[in-house]
């Protein structure tokens, strides 16, 4: 009984860093931007895809496949921003959210029709058996998950609070009015942010992909429910926030596969966002009190 | 004498509406120009114009010798221009010291940022003392002080203040006069609007009434009494309102 409670814990918190990686990007944009990205799964995908394409096409090793799972998911994500959030930073929140579902879904139908199979496979990173600690399995992949998200997590978090960048994009984060007027080039700090979003979700496709050893036409969908569900969880905005949700949402999946069967994995997760929504609105570490600035509010 | 500032013609417009209807005046090196007028003058319309946070439809604008008008923000503050914008706008849940650092965000001279900062740490020593705390958590008062703190680190040749007594207590006004004072003295050139005209007409060199999107005066601080002044700029012949 204990035994399979930690090593279900282990399971959780291994997918739980998946989900933390793709959260980590989500919040990065939603704390600079107040916008939620939707087309930020499809970002994801269309440079997994770009992966794929090079692996099948030219046998490319792993440190290629790489490096193009990140070259497109930047390039994807460029795309999204000039289109959905660099015209609309005047108008209605909603809209660049809108813009960005449409934009979801055309991302999605171009990657299916380049490569319409139903799952293509991914090369691996780290191979070999998994880890015995005592009675407990750690897979090697997933180790290695765990520990990137928490180095991402820690240079995100760096960047923002000790960089001259983060100064900029906390200032143009909390009033952007302000943040022009004294001098910030906030079209060209956004779209930076938006860059290093899509690159920290490239990094967290192509671990999760090459765990997976295979992508499906799902992932796009699959990783913004996942990111959106666990960024929320922990607070959308706050960075140590995401890394927290996802591994929280992680370890209760595991918990309601292990007791309930695979039918009350995805409801459980959205049974605890639910509650948390109704217990504590602005997520575990989130700042409501974001929206009692006037500036922010007029922008949401 | 050498203007820093040339403002010539400048319309703008907020779609149909014309807010600056061909604006023209000047800003001395050295000394503190003054804008005077009532609500809806068009007073904040023209330093958003000159500061490049909105561009105008005709018009131009010089600034040490170059033509600014429709040029970005960011490029006008680099090319040494700050403004102290309205009601303040600190970044409330940043700290003091990171304000300030928000300031210098347009500059790559590290050491003299740091020197700068330094120095006016000694001149507003109240702000060295609330230094780690969140700026939203600081008086009307000093909130202005660090406003304009933020705008002079970013080292400027001409200081742009809107209305920078608006909403404060008279003793606090004073001080913030005081700080102007002291500044042109330091030769910090000053472009003001304000509301206030008592305190305005007494710091300023020269000064220009405005209303409806016009020019409707100006000459020295002396030039006419000061309740020819007020009642020019706030109590004289309306046209019919727009």
């Amino acid at each position: 009984m204990l035994v399979d409670l930690v090593q279900n814990t282990i399971e959780g918190l291994a997918n739980g860093s998946a989900y933390a990686l793709i959260a980590l990007g989500f919040t990065l944009i939603f704390g600079v931007v107040g916008r939620l990205n939707l087309a930020y799964g499809a970002t994801i995908m269309i440079g997994l895809y770009a992966g794929i394409f090079v692996h099948a096409e030219w046998q490319a090793g792993w440190m290629v496949v790489a490096a193009t799972t990140l070259l497109g998911s930047v390039a994807a994500g460029i795309y999204v921003e000039r289109l959905c959030f660099a015209p609309m930073r005047q108008g209605a929140a909603i809209t660049a959210m809108v813009a960005s579902f449409a934009i979801w879904m055309q991302l999605e139908e171009v990657a299916t029709l380049g490569l319409p199979r139903h799952s293509y496979p991914f090369p691996p990173l780290v191979t070999g058996p998994a880890i015995e600690i005592g009675p407990f399995l750690l897979r090697r992949e997933h180790l290695f998950m765990l520990v990137v998200a928490l180095v991402v997590m820690v240079a995100l978090e760096w960047l923002v609070r000790a960089s001259r960048f983060g100064l900029a994009l906390r200032a143009i984060a909390e009033n952007p009015r302000a943040a022009r007027f004294v001098g910030h080039n906030v079209e060209r700090s956004l779209f930076l942010a938006f860059m290093l979003a899509s690159a920290v979700g490239g990094v967290a496709g192509w671990l999760i992909a090459s765990t997976d050893q295979q992508v499906t036409a799902m992932f796009g969908m699959w990783a913004t429910f996942k990111g959106l569900v666990a960024a929320m969880l922990g607070g959308l905005g706050s960075l140590s926030g995401a890394v927290i949700g996802g591994l929280l949402l992680g370890v209760v999946e595991a918990y309601a596969l292990w007791t309930f069967g695979p039918q009350v994995r995805d409801l459980s997760a959205y049974l605890i966002l639910f509650l948390l929504l109704v217990l504590r609105p602005g997520g575990l570490l989130g700042q409501v009190h974001a929206l009692r600035d006037a500036d922010t509010r007029r922008r949401l | 004498m050498t203007a820093l500032l040339t403002v010539s013609d400048v319309v703008t417009s907020y779609g149909k509406i014309m807010a600056l209807r061909g604006v023209s005046l000047r800003a001395q090196k050295g000394q503190v120009t003054c804008l005077l007028g009532p609500n809806g003058a068009g007073k904040t319309t023209l330093m958003m114009t000159i500061s490049g946070l909105i561009k105008p439809q005709a018009g131009s604008i010089r600034f040490l010798d170059r033509n600014i008008a429709g040029a970005s923000a960011s490029s006008i503050v680099k090319a040494g221009m700050a403004l102290v914008p309205e009601n303040r706008l600190v970044f409330r849940d940043m700290s003091v010291m990171e304000n300030m650092d928000a300031g210098a965000i347009t500059r790559r001279d590290r050491d003299k940022v740091a020197e700068d900062r330094e120095r006016l740490l000694q001149r507003f020593p109240r702000l060295r003392e609330r230094s780690k705390q969140q700026a939203g958590t600081l008086s009307g008062g000093e909130q202005q002080m660090l406003a304009i703190a933020r705008a002079l680190m970013s080292n400027p040749t001409l200081l742009m203040m809107d209305e920078p007594s608006v909403g404060l207590a008279p003793l606090v006004v004073q001080e913030i006069f005081e700080v102007i004072a002291e500044l042109k003295k330091d030769g910090v050139s000053i472009f003001l609007v304000e509301q206030n005209v008592h305190m305005a007409l007494k710091v300023a060199d020269h000064f220009y009434l405005m209303d409806h999107g016009r020019i409707a005066f100006d000459g020295a601080p002396d030039a006419i009494a000061e309740d020819e002044v007020i009642s020019r700029a706030y109590l004289g012949e309306r046209r019919e309102a727009h």
